[in-house]
Parts: structure tokens; C-alpha cells; sequence
């Protein structure tokens, strides 16, 4: 089919689509599915499956599982920081939006944390489909300017000396945090290690995983 | 373009829904509009970068105020109809006027399971010498392109220091054009002190991945 990327043309269309479209967001979906559907470009059974994806199978326990096996073997982890993407295929997590992924690490003196301030890049074939937090213009306009601030509203307040890098997402890599492993958890399995992981933690709006008891 | 869209450091937003419950979609129809958006045929060249160039261009006040996945509605809607996949009217009433000519049948529900590892690269083989290395002071433009760029506003016009280089990657302005054009991509890291005025004490710093056009030496 014809295209052409003209601006002007897009924001009328835009401004046509306001004023003719359905009332309600989901009467607007509804209308476009049966569109597509009937135009025979549409399988409304596979949307059935890919929510069922995006519900049961991609989600932040990749990213949890990826995170304990990084503190559990150190060759892994190593290969994880040198190439995000390498790592998580041989785990079987290659997927949308990590064809370039990033794992930066937190430390004692360092704290990671990761916005889109253009649009709400994420890396969705570990972490799932981003919270709408992540996607509002108060997460992406105040992460890069007030950090620190964000931090405290998420109930996490770092000490001066500990510095914070703010990951802003411009280009298709996608970033992910490594966590620090918390203390008082020597000689756990990586499946018990995986379920103290927070999706909040992959993002950099958790830092502090320690255990509230012991397991079991 | 200097959009509603470019949001890194705009002041006077409230505070986060930190509460939020932990599910992938809190309404039907935002599940419904992925699964779509994964689901569909796509019979037009629609690049990431022509998409997200499309979402910014969403009336400012839509953009504010309009859930996210109804943004991306939106800009499936407009792309659709500026490809001639559909008309206006087809989108409001979810009637076809007219059938789209020598179609393959859509994906089937079977091919999902084989689709979810599908991995797009935007890095691409590239003879060009790079102008930059690791540790070289650069400077941002103080002017973006007038299109699509990803060079934000708040980090233009500033210094920094690049701190990884990752090859040519498809430089977003040109993909959004329609051409497809790569170029080195190096990851810039800048001071907040070099961003932001109330920054006066703090060692925090920012990094963006920023193509070699946006760049000149500091």
C-alpha cells in the first residue's frame, strides 16, 4: 500500500478520528476489532491468545528468574552485563522489545533507575507489559529531573553518598535493573531467591529486597 | 519535534499511583487492544519510529488526559487511514465499505505460542567510520530535527561524556520518514548538575543513547 509520512496529514486525521470516533475507549476497541475482523485482517481468537500470553507467561517472573540466576552463578551474570539479550535467550525469554537489552547493576555506591521520557519504551519479553505508572506524565517528565523524589514515593530513601544513574530509554535498547542480593539469604535456591525479586526492582523503584522472615 | 510528547523534566506533575495493583491490564478492552495490536495483519510498512512519530502528533490534550492504550488505538486509527486500510467512517461505525484485495488470512490463535520469541534488530552492518569513542566530551545540538527525533528536549544543548558505543543503529528521524539509515549510536552519560539548575550538590547522572547526528564535539 501507498505511504507517505506527512505530519500535517497525520494531525488532521488525528482531529477527524476525535470528533467521529466511539464515546468510550472500549467501544472504540470493539469497533476496530470488528473492522478488522470483517476486512479479514483480524483472528478475534488470536487476541484470545495473546492476552492469555500477556497474563500467564510473559510477565515480571521472567525478569525475577533471570535476577536469581545472575545471583546465583557468576559466569551467567557475567554474560547477562556483557549481553542482555544472549543471556535471556538461552533462558528461553527473547521477545518483544529485547533485541537490545541492557543490564545495569546496582551496588552499594550505585542505584539504577529506568524511564522512557519520549514514550514508554519497556522490556516487555521479561518484564511483561509495563504498570501504567511507568506510563504517565508524571513518572516520565519527574524520574530523569527528581529522581530521588520519585524514590521517596515509592518508599525508598538513599543516602547521599549512594549515587543514581537515571536510565532514559532513547534508543530500542531496553534497560533492566540487576538488583543487589540481599543480605541473610546464603545458600537459598534460585527459586526462593526468584520470588523475593520485585518488578519495582527491575525498574529501579525498589531497592531493598531483604527478606521480611525466613522462608518456610 | 518539540512535542507534548517530549516529557523528561517538565515540572508542576503530582505525584505517582506508587499503589497500583500488580496486574498486566486493569481494564477489559486494554487487554483486548494488545492482543489486537499483536494479533493483526499488518499490510502497510509501519516502522516503531513512523508509530511513535504518529502517537506525538495526537492533539496535546488527548495526550494528556487519554489512557495509554486508547493512544495507541488512536494511532493504529490514524495510521490505517493515512495507509487507506480504512476510512474514518469504517473505524466509528466497525463496518468494511470496502474489502481489501488479495489478502492472506490472518494469523491463526496456533501461531501465537511460535510469535511471542520473535525479536526485532535495528542495529544494522555498517563500514562508516565512527566520530566518537568511549570517554570523548560531546555536546548535544541545541536544535532538533522538526520530524520525529530522539533527542529530548532537556538534553539538548548540553555536555557529557559517552560512555558506550553500540554499532550503526537505524536512526529514528529518517525510519520515521520512510528511510531506513543507519547510524553510529553511542550511550551518553550527563551530569544532573548539566541538566537541571537545582541539581547544584548532587553526583547523579543521566544517560541517553543518542545517534551521532545529535552530536558534536565538546
Amino acid at each position: 500500500m501507498a505511504e507517505d509520512h506527512n505530519s500535517h496529514k497525520i494531525q488532521a486525521i488525528h482531529r477527524e478520528l476525535h470528533s467521529h470516533l466511539p464515546p468510550e475507549p472500549a467501544l472504540r476497541v470493539k469497533a476496530l476489532e470488528s473492522l478488522l475482523v470483517e476486512k479479514g485482517l483480524l483472528d478475534p481468537q488470536t487476541v484470545d491468545a495473546w492476552i492469555e500470553v500477556f497474563t500467564e507467561e510473559i510477565g515480571p517472573k521472567r525478569g525475577a528468574t533471570v535476577v536469581a540466576k545472575a545471583w546465583t552463578d557468576p559466569a551467567f551474570k557475567a554474560r547477562l552485563l556483557a549481553d542482555g539479550t544472549a543471556a535471556i535467550t538461552e533462558l528461553g525469554f527473547e521477545g518483544w522489545a529485547s533485541g537490545h537489552l541492557k543490564v545495569v547493576e546496582n551496588t552499594q555506591e550505585v542505584h539504577n533507575l529506568v524511564v522512557c521520557t519520549l514514550c514508554s519504551c519497556y522490556p516487555i519479553s521479561i518484564l511483561g507489559v509495563p504498570p501504567n505508572w511507568y506510563k504517565t506524565a508524571a513518572y516520565r517528565a519527574r524520574a530523569v529531573r527528581d529522581p530521588r523524589g520519585v524514590l521517596a514515593e515509592f518508599g525508598e530513601t538513599l543516602p547521599a553518598e549512594v549515587e543514581v544513574r537515571v536510565w532514559d530509554s532513547t534508543s530500542e535498547l531496553r534497560y533492566m535493573v540487576l538488583p543487589q542480593r540481599p543480605a541473610g539469604t546464603d545458600g537459598w535456591d534460585e527459586a526462593t531467591l526468584a520470588g523475593l525479586v520485585t518488578r519495582n526492582a527491575m525498574i529501579g523503584t525498589a531497592r531493598d529486597l531483604t527478606p521480611r522472615k525466613e522462608p518456610g | 519535534m518539540d512535542g507534548i510528547h517530549d516529557l523528561g523534566g517538565k515540572q508542576g506533575f503530582g505525584p505517582i499511583d506508587v499503589g497500583e495493583k500488580e496486574e498486566p491490564f486493569h481494564e477489559a478492552w486494554e487487554a483486548r487492544l494488545l492482543g489486537i495490536v499483536r494479533g493483526m495483519s499488518r499490510v502497510a510498512p509501519w516502522s516503531i519510529d513512523w508509530f511513535r512519530h504518529v502517537r506525538e502528533l495526537i492533539d496535546p490534550v488527548d495526550y494528556l488526559t487519554r489512557p495509554y492504550y486508547d493512544q495507541w488505538l488512536q494511532t493504529y486509527a490514524a495510521m490505517m487511514v493515512n495507509s487507506g486500510v480504512a476510512t474514518v467512517d469504517e473505524l466509528a461505525s466497525g463496518k468494511s465499505a470496502a474489502a481489501i484485495a488479495d489478502l492472506p488470512p490472518p494469523a491463526p490463535p496456533s501461531a501465537v505460542a511460535g510469535a511471542t520469541g520473535n525479536m526485532a534488530r535495528f542495529d544494522r552492518e555498517s563500514t562508516a567510520r565512527s566520530r566518537f569513542a568511549v570517554g570523548d566530551l560531546v555536546r548535544t545540538h541545541v536544535h532538533a530535527a522538526p520530524g520525529h527525533t530522539r533527542l529530548p528536549q532537556y538534553a539538548r544543548g548540553c555536555r557529557g561524556t559517552v560512555t558506550g558505543f553500540h554499532g550503526a543503529h537505524i536512526l529514528p528521524d529518517a525510519s520515521a520518514l520512510g528511510e531506513e539509515r543507519a547510524e553510529p549510536l553511542y550511550t551518553v552519560a550527563f551530569a544532573a548538575t548539566e541538566l537541571w539548575p537545582e541539581a547544584r550538590a548532587s553526583r547523579d547522572r543521566v544517560y541517553l543513547d543518542l545517534w551521532e547526528s545529535y552530536l558534536e564535539p565538546a
